[in-house]
């Protein structure tokens, strides 16, 4: 028992349910944009490969993991462009093509690593982003080792909470936006553009799921290999359900996945007479626990996952 | 007008793979593949001779079950995303009646295997259905989480109480499906899986419980209002795909594997869900489709021996065929291409 | 001075003319009044004018000017705003987020809420739109929201308004308020198109009628030179003739009881408080009332669909315990739902297959219970039923989505009627259909009756209610503010029941 109340055991859980917890936070708050334009989008789990793999190559390659990411973004945007187009302008379904993504984008990724790294077993390396602490604020005892001593993209990622919640509450154009997932026909005759808002919430929503991706080959283990992902993107959406859709629901959900992932990863470490696999099980279980206990009501967007068509009679 | 419907059912998938081979062949030709060198040994490697046919048989059984399961669901409106899991739970039950029950003799104990494969399979199905229709939880994400669950779980038998040896695997069952084509590995589960699907395609178009389920599927409200018991029905489904993937799994360890280790059962799931979704829901469509990615997996590998392409270049094609398949459904059912072909019908109608 | 002119419009969908060749003009500061049948092409003109469809041809002047309006953005430039019979505010807003959005007036990116709220203050009070600006648009009466949707083409600096079946939803005392509005629009030089099929109304407000039918223009014409009848001619294209159903007086079975029935009963507008009616065998109860006073709820509680949370609900002299809509259709309950297309049927499946939907588990239709359906048996019943009830389609297997309204419903009919229930409950049977099929719907309904089937009408068609009806109740925030006879009803009285007699004062205040 005094094992967990150890402050370094405190301290490093604290510090890995920050970082599990970004990647998650990422490409939750780009769910959260899709959805918001009525776009929902399963298919994070394949975005999130693809950019894992654009990020990782780009940082192997030039040795700059934060390049990485940004390829990674730029990956992700381009595969979900695939998806936009198919379901605002071929009006597909948008949960079938998520998932077509899902089976797509993972099947690309591999492909390229194969192509680059050929048929070898071996893993290729890249390195790590570094940490780059705040200066002043990283001095701050105890606070300052734990929240001020990350990689830049785990302060873009929290960031981005503030900034999207000024966005969706404060502004104009946020209330557009949201008006697009609520009621695209009012939104449209109100003078809104509903499919270049469309088109803009999967930009978003790509970049921000490439960044999550890339964040796992960039930030955190530095291979990359199938199935990186591991349901991230799957547990991203349910953090968008579990957080209400908002902003700070949406932390606060990451945050809590983020913390059994921590938990279950700094268990093994500590406790290797359990079978890892049953440790493992846990950020599911909890997924699931969660979900059943408080993730239930319809709160989304009124118009979430239905098609938009101008002419419709 | 239902030819009509009918021929674009199957012209969308059919364009979709034609589509996904051709731009299968520039990309090969971009890495500095030959294309046509490439797709010869890739259907010499499917068909090239009896066992290599044999193989395909063999991957084609699974992706049938998976592919069924998937299909089931969907058509009762469920998105059944678990079937990988539904299938690793069939084969897990299997293992632990197999190495359990060793007083049983051969054939009752095949059964019994089996069932028990199925029942885990609709128990691991129940889940996400239940949590769906009593507390509307997504279905998708329920059933993935269940998915990593059931693979750790997996994991932590052949690591665990089921480890035989110093390999992390189970020792082989003993009860074995019976393989009947030559020297083949083609077993007794391919019958299984065929019969299946024909089960399931009388049901669902054939019977009134059948319609009822294709109704719930396609509109729930209206379903709702003309008396049909809709959340019982979901639940069906569900758990009827969850059994089909689990007698999948348990199929494949009795037929093909016979011991549990790392990997078994990889990618099933999703493979199943295009493999439905290509095949336009369609449980005959779905053998069809699933056969064509046990042609495009079992061939690859000969390719890449063949020609030094990775098998990788199969999977974009595979990938390729799904994004295409769903996007020609989606397109040809865009309301102004409704019309144009509508009027296509109509006009087709007038002159005979 | 003439505001507007649009010129040989035209919109084609696949291969139907919505709109053909209309000329339509409007002048500064005049009410002028679209008047057609459903159908007629009117919505399909004014969403052409507004921006969201395209016209295939045709050319729009404003002020003398050719325009060409290809986006909603365009129409809100040019000084068009339109009120859309279904309102189109987001419901998860407020009242002050519905106004703003999309404005483009200030450059700031963040929403300045008091400068704006007081302009909005302003223009409100200019022109007597009584609204809180603060409170979402759920918690808000229909008149209510209307206002909002005025004040919101206003803001964006409207000078010609379209006001889609305005009336439509109102009570007749907020229509008066309505009227006052729009009068105080004109005295401002703003031009109102006014859409509407209610003749009293149009000869109060108008002051020129345009008259469409089939899409095209008919004719013209200045208010003080025409009459209700020579328009209703030439609306319909032929001599109205008004079929008079006989009313009937019964007293004898009840098919129906609810007995102080409660669903949701907090909500004025979707919900049930305390309601108490009876159902004769062989009756039409009418039910009138303005939409949104608990109707729905009240079909979908007598149809299974819905659990009352207290009262009982007696059918055929039994109470009622297991409300689901299979105990309802198994007493031989038949329903025609108020969403045809969302509740009664099923879009992507075929004519065939809608026509046999509640029959399924029927000897006639499948073998065993769940079994085997009988193809043959199926195909012989559709070929029946599509001459029958005079189903126009290309082919029984088509979908179903693809056909008419009119034709869609009769779908409907055929499969609630064919078997003469007990008890039938009609939600809007006519919304959105033709005069023809009109008349079809109403002569199927009173043959129903005649036939001793007891049936529930629930219509917000006042008109519709007093033409069939043999009572009439009026529902009023989820209660029955009192029922009449059909029989030379008195028509003031229930006027002012359908506007909640209490409250008649009270509300006559809100929209001074």
């Amino acid at each position: 028992m005094e094992v967990f109340l150890n402050w370094n055991f405190i301290q490093e859980l604290i510090l890995s349910t920050i970082r599990m917890a970004t990647p998650i936070l990422i490409v939750a708050l780009a769910e959260l944009y899709s959805e918001r334009a009525g776009m929902v989008n399963i298919g994070l789990d394949g975005i999130m490969a693809f950019g894992a793999l654009i990020g990782f190559l780009v940082s192997y390659s030039t040795g700059q993991p934060l390049l990485g990411v940004l390829a990674g973004a730029v990956g992700g945007i381009v595969i979900n462009s695939v998806y936009a187009f198919c379901t605002i302008h071929l009006g597909a379904e948008q949960i079938v093509y998520g998932m077509a993504i899902n089976i797509f984008a993972p099947a690309i990724a591999s492909f390229l690593y194969k192509i680059k790294f050929g048929i070898s077993s071996s893993l290729a390396q890249a390195t790590l982003m570094q940490e780059m602490p705040i200066p002043v604020l990283s001095s701050i005892p105890v606070i300052g080792k734990l929240l001020f001593s990350h990689t830049p993209i785990i302060y873009l990622a929290y960031l981005l909470v503030p900034l999207s919640y000024v966005f969706f509450s404060k502004t104009k154009a946020g209330l557009n936006y949201k008006a697009v997932g609520e009621f695209p026909k009012a939104a449209e005759t109100m003078g809104i553009p509903v499919v270049r808002t469309k088109y803009l919430a999967c930009m978003i929503c790509g970049a921000l799921a490439g960044i999550g991706g890339a964040y796992l080959t960039t930030c955190y283990i530095s291979t990359y290999s199938d199935g990186v992902v591991s349901g991230r993107g799957f547990i991203a959406l349910s953090a968008v359900i579990f957080g209400r859709w908002m902003p700070g629901g949406v932390l606060l959900a990451a945050l809590l996945f983020g913390f059994t992932d921590a938990l279950q990863i700094r268990l093994q470490v500590l406790n290797s007479s359990t079978p890892y696999q049953l440790l493992a099980m846990i950020p599911y279980l909890c997924t699931l626990f969660v979900l059943a206990f408080f993730g239930i009501k319809k709160a989304g967007p009124a118009a979430n996952g239905r098609p938009y068509f101008r002419e419709e009679r | 007008m239902k030819s009509n419907n009918k021929f674009i059912k199957i012209a969308v998938p059919v364009l979709a793979v034609l589509l996904s081979f051709l731009v299968g062949a520039i990309l090969i030709a971009c890495i500095g593949g030959n294309p046509a060198q490439a797709y010869q040994y890739l259907f010499k490697g499917a068909f090239g001779n009896l066992s290599n046919f044999g193989e395909t048989v063999v991957k084609a059984t699974p992706l049938i079950f998976t592919g069924l399961a998937a299909t089931f669901a969907y058509k009762c409106g469920v998105f059944n995303l678990g079937a990988e899991g539904q299938f690793v739970m069939g084969a897990c039950a299997s293992i632990f009646v197999s190495t359990t029950f060793t007083g049983l003799n051969g054939v009752s104990l095949l059964i019994v295997s089996l069932l028990s494969g199925v029942i885990a399979g609709g128990a691991w199905g129940y889940i996400p259905g239940i949590l769906k229709i009593t507390r509307g939880l997504n279905e998708m994400i329920v059933s993935i989480m269940l998915n990593y669950i059931a693979i750790l779980f997996m994991g932590f038998l052949y690591t665990g109480p089921f480890r035989d040896g110093n390999l992390p695997q189970t020792a082989a069952v003993t009860a074995k499906l019976a393989r009947f084509v030559g020297n083949t590995r083609i077993h007794a589960g391919i019958i299984l899986a065929l019969v299946l699907a024909l089960v399931l395609y009388y049901f669902l178009f054939y019977t009134s419980k059948g319609f009822q389920l294709r109704a719930v599927g396609l509109n729930q409200t209206a379903s709702q209002f003309n008396g049909y018991p809709v959340k019982k029905l979901m639940l069906l489904s569900f758990i009827i795909s969850g059994a089909i993937a689990g007698l999948g799994g348990s199929v494949e360890l009795h037929g093909t594997q016979f011991r549990l280790m790392a990997g078994f059962g990889d990618g099933y799931g999703f493979d199943g869900v295009a493999i439905a979704l290509i095949g336009q829901l369609n449980p005959v469509g779905t053998v069809v489709v699933a056969y064509l990615f046990a042609v495009l997996r079992a061939g690859a590998t000969t390719m890449q021996v063949g020609t030094g392409l990775p098998t990788s270049v199969i999977d974009i094609i595979q990938a390729l065929v799904i994004i295409f398949a769903v996007a020609g459904s989606a397109f040809v059912n865009l309301p102004h291409i409704r019309q144009f072909l509508a009027n296509l019908s109509s006009k087709k109608a007038e002159e005979v | 001075m003439e505001f507007l002119k649009m010129d040989g419009i035209t919109k084609k969908f696949g291969n139907a003319y919505a709109n053909k060749n209309i000329v339509l003009s409007v002048k500064e500061g005049e009410v002028h009044t679209l008047l057609g049948e459903n159908g007629a092409g009117k919505s399909t003109l004014m969403n052409i004018l507004i921006g969201l469809y395209q016209p295939t041809a045709g050319e729009i002047n404003l002020r003398g000017e050719k325009v060409k309006i290809d986006t909603p953005a365009k129409a809100v430039k040019f000084g068009i705003g339109m009120v859309h019979q279904h309102f189109m505010l987001v419901e998860a807003m407020t009242v002050f987020e519905n106004i703003i959005l999309g404005t483009t007036k200030e450059s700031s990116a963040f929403i300045k809420k008091e400068a704006m709220k007081k302009e909005i203050r302003e223009l409100a009070d200019k022109y007597g739109l009584n609204i809180e600006l603060d409170k979402p648009i759920t918690e808000i009466s229909v008149g209510a929201q209307q206002r909002v949707e005025i004040l919101k083409a206003l803001y964006r600096g409207a000078e010609l308004l379209i006001l889609d079946e305005p009336t439509a939803a109102l009570t007749d005392i907020e229509v008066i308020g309505l009227f006052q509005i729009i009068r105080k629009l004109t005295a401002e030089k703003k031009s109102v198109i006014f859409i509407s099929h209610k003749m009293r109304e149009v000869l109060e407000i108008s002051d020129r009628i345009t008259v469409l039918r089939a899409g095209e223009t008919i004719k013209t014409l200045d208010k003080e030179q025409t009459t209700a009848t020579e328009l209703a001619n030439l609306m319909i294209g032929r001599e109205l003739v008004t079929s008079e159903y006989s009313k009937v007086i019964q007293s004898g079975e009840n098919v129906l009881e609810l007995d102080q029935v409660s669903f949701n009963s907090s909500s004025k507008h979707n919900g049930i408080c305390n309601l108490s009616l009876n159902l004769y065998k062989g009756e039409v109860l009418g039910i009138a009332g303005v939409d949104g006073n608990g109707q729905s709820q009240l079909a979908q509680l007598v149809t299974g669909n819905l659990v009352p949370e207290h009262g009982t609900v007696v059918l055929k002299g039994d109470r009622v315990s297991n409300f689901v809509p299979k105990h309802f259709i198994d007493s031989n309950v038949s329903h025609i739902p108020e969403d045809r297309n969302k509740m009664g049927l099923i879009g992507n499946m075929t004519v065939k297959e809608n026509l046999i939907l509640k029959s399924t588990e029927k000897p006639t239709i499948s073998y065993g219970k769940g079994g085997f359906i009988r193809k043959r048996a199926i195909k012989l019943f559709a070929d029946q039923m599509k001459k029958k009830y005079d189903i126009r389609c290309a082919s029984l297997d088509q979908e179903i989505r693809n056909l008419s309204g009119g034709n869609q419903q009769k779908v409907i009919l055929a499969r609630e009627l064919e078997e003469v229930p007990e008890m039938l409950v009609a939600v809007h049977p006519t919304r959105g259909l033709d005069i023809g099929a009109t008349k079809y719907v109403h002569d199927k309904i009173i043959d129903a009756r005649d036939q001793g089937c007891g049936v529930l009408l629930i219509s917000a068609d006042f008109d519709e209610v007093l033409k069939l009806s043999d009572r009439i109740a009026v529902m009023f925030e989820g209660q029955i503010l009192g029922i009449y006879s059909g029989q030379n009803p008195p028509i003031h009285e229930i006027s002012l029941a359908m506007s909640g007699k209490e409250s008649e004062r009270s509300s006559s205040n809100e929209i001074k």
